[in-house]
């Protein structure tokens, strides 16, 4: 059932380079003021989905619509409600940070200086210089710039922290969490996980062309293997452990178990309850061991 | 407006290094060759010698009349080399604005704004378009400076057509170039297809008329229309611009329509 506050919609998206399936029937939906984290390792059609979601690639198959517009035959339309921070930025290397930033402002109809002096005030960026004198990050901060500064409906960033140093990842975070709260909404694609998790409502993974789960951070977390650790009172009751589905790589030694569990833990405090426990440890995974976990059963 | 500002003015600034050099390059070559002329009319032996060569080689190359101020223009100059050096400025420019940009990845931001494929590809071929005519431009103004020092005697207006049949020559190999860029985006090949299109062509223009057999297929060569009826020595029959202008305009226009219809290039 469509959802009706969807700002994106991807149904059935596939693309191929020649023989190579690069998505595989992608649904997707965003709804408006929602942070969306893409997941994924390199080739799983991340940046693939995000190009045919700018017009940029055009799909084998599939249809994608962005406020009820379809990228296809309203492209236009469509990236006037868009901004777009690219995974791989290549930038003119003549011009300097502001006059790039005023060129692509030109494209969008408005550019407001005093929001544009800010941003670059708040990323340590001097939009004086030279592309071709800045580093990565700094590049990079220009992309970062030019999309918020945008007011741009959807925000499509794509590896958008690659070349940032730890304080203007931060400072990206807050500028997601600014945007979302001025009514924004952001798709965001990233290898770092603990960037995602931060900042990211729900989360969408990729593999192969094709989701392989999708949720919040928390559901995805409740999906993944929880390291155990159980010293019991007296020898470990071995027989009863193995007996429980929930329970990986169980290790047995005299009175210690470790083990890895998987879903509810109600059957194994079953278990627990009739006997002595000394101590009990339960590792909470983070989305790292999520993600890690998702791929290794998706495989 | 402010967005043809971005459109137009961005690519024509990338262009101002190319054609401050293509214009000098060219320019210079022109004054180079003109500069030489006072040597050049009090011999003989040149003319001599061209005139050991059969009548057909004479032909084919421009060499008939090289005693002369056209024959001299034309043999060392608007026969061969300023139309394919122009030939190599457009299709360098083109191809560095619509090709070059996109696989390098520097089209991206640019494609992801609220503008259509179609719109920023037009607007550069039309940009390097501009910066072709003001490569025109220096060749002309330094061809009519040159011949006023030297004294070189030829009619202003048979030396404007020449030009302008080479500048729309020149044009109409670029204009392939964009054709090839709008449907594949690899800067070495729309160079190498557009300025090999032009060397063939002028073989055939060249050669075929050696055999008896080739000779009418000449025709189909836009070096005959921009150059067979001698525009250095005949007025230039109205026919042949349109000739020239029009498959550049048919290239554009397909070009255009094609570039929306495959992916962008990814860096």
């Amino acid at each position: 059932m469509p959802d009706a506050d969807a700002v994106l919609r991807i149904d059935g998206l596939v693309k191929h380079y020649g023989r190579v399936e690069a998505v595989r029937g992608l649904d997707l939906e965003v709804r408006t003021g929602e942070v969306v984290g893409f997941l994924g390792p390199n080739g799983a059609g991340k940046t693939t989905t995000l190009r045919c979601l700018l017009g940029l690639l055009r799909p084998t198959a599939g249809r994608i619509t962005v406020f009820g517009l379809d990228v296809a035959t309203d492209g236009v339309a469509a990236r006037r409600r868009m901004a777009y921070v690219p995974g791989e930025l290549r930038l003119p290397e003549r011009v300097t940070g502001s006059e790039l930033v005023a060129s692509l402002g030109r494209l969008r109809g408005s550019l407001d200086p005093a929001r544009r002096d800010a941003l670059a005030e708040r990323l340590q960026l001097d939009l004086g210089r030279r592309v071709r004198e800045l580093s990565t990050g700094n590049r990079r901060k220009v992309a970062l710039l030019t999309a918020f500064l945008s007011g741009a409906d959807l925000l499509v960033l794509d590896e958008p922290t690659s070349g940032l140093d730890p304080l203007m990842q931060h400072v990206f975070l807050e500028l997601v969490r600014e945007a979302r709260a001025a009514g924004a909404t952001i798709l965001l694609s990233s290898h770092v996980l603990s960037e995602v998790q931060r900042a990211a409502d729900r989360v969408v993974v990729l593999k192969s062309g094709a989701v392989v789960a999708a949720g919040t951070v928390t559901e995805l977390r409740g999906r993944a293997r929880q390291r155990l650790e159980i010293w019991f009172a007296g020898p470990a009751p071995a027989a009863e452990l193995l007996d429980l589905p929930q329970l990986g790589q169980p290790v047995v030694d005299g009175s210690h178990v470790t083990a890895t569990l998987t879903g509810p833990i109600q059957p194994l405090l079953g278990v627990l309850a009739r006997h002595q426990v000394a101590t009990l440890l339960v590792e909470e995974p983070d989305l790292e061991e999520a993600f890690l976990d998702l791929y290794g059963s998706a495989a | 407006m402010a967005r043809l500002h971005t459109l137009l003015g961005d690519p024509l600034a990338a262009m101002r290094r190319a054609v401050v050099w293509w214009s000098i390059g060219l320019a210079g070559l022109v004054a180079a060759t003109v500069g030489f002329w006072p040597a050049f009319q009090g011999t003989s032996g040149i003319s001599q010698a061209i005139d050991q060569l059969p009548a057909g080689v004479v032909a084919a190359f421009g060499l008939q009349d090289f005693g002369t101020p056209a024959g001299y223009l034309r043999g060392n100059l608007y026969e061969f080399f300023i139309p394919l050096l122009l030939v190599a400025a457009g299709a360098a420019l083109v191809s560095g604005q619509t090709a070059g940009e996109e696989s390098n990845g520097r089209l991206e931001l640019v494609l992801a704004q609220p503008v259509s494929r179609r719109a920023v590809y037009l607007s550069r071929v039309v940009a390097a378009l501009g910066a072709f005519a003001v490569i025109v431009a220096a060749v002309t103004l330094v061809q009519l400076a040159i011949d006023a020092v030297v004294g070189l005697r030829i009619g202003t207006d048979v030396l404007l057509a020449t030009i302008v049949l080479s500048a729309l020559l020149g044009w109409l190999f670029a204009s392939v170039a964009f054709l090839v860029a709008t449907i594949r985006p690899s800067p070495g090949l729309v160079v190498s297809l557009a300025v090999g299109l032009a060397v063939a062509s002028y073989v055939v223009a060249v050669l075929f008329p050696m055999s008896d057999v080739l000779a009418p297929w000449r025709h189909l060569s836009p070096w005959d229309w921009a150059f067979g009826g001698d525009p250095l020595e005949q007025p230039t029959e109205p026919w042949r611009y349109m000739a020239l202008v029009a498959p550049s305009l048919a290239s554009t226009v397909v070009g255009w329509y094609a570039v929306a219809k495959r992916d962008v290039a990814a860096p």
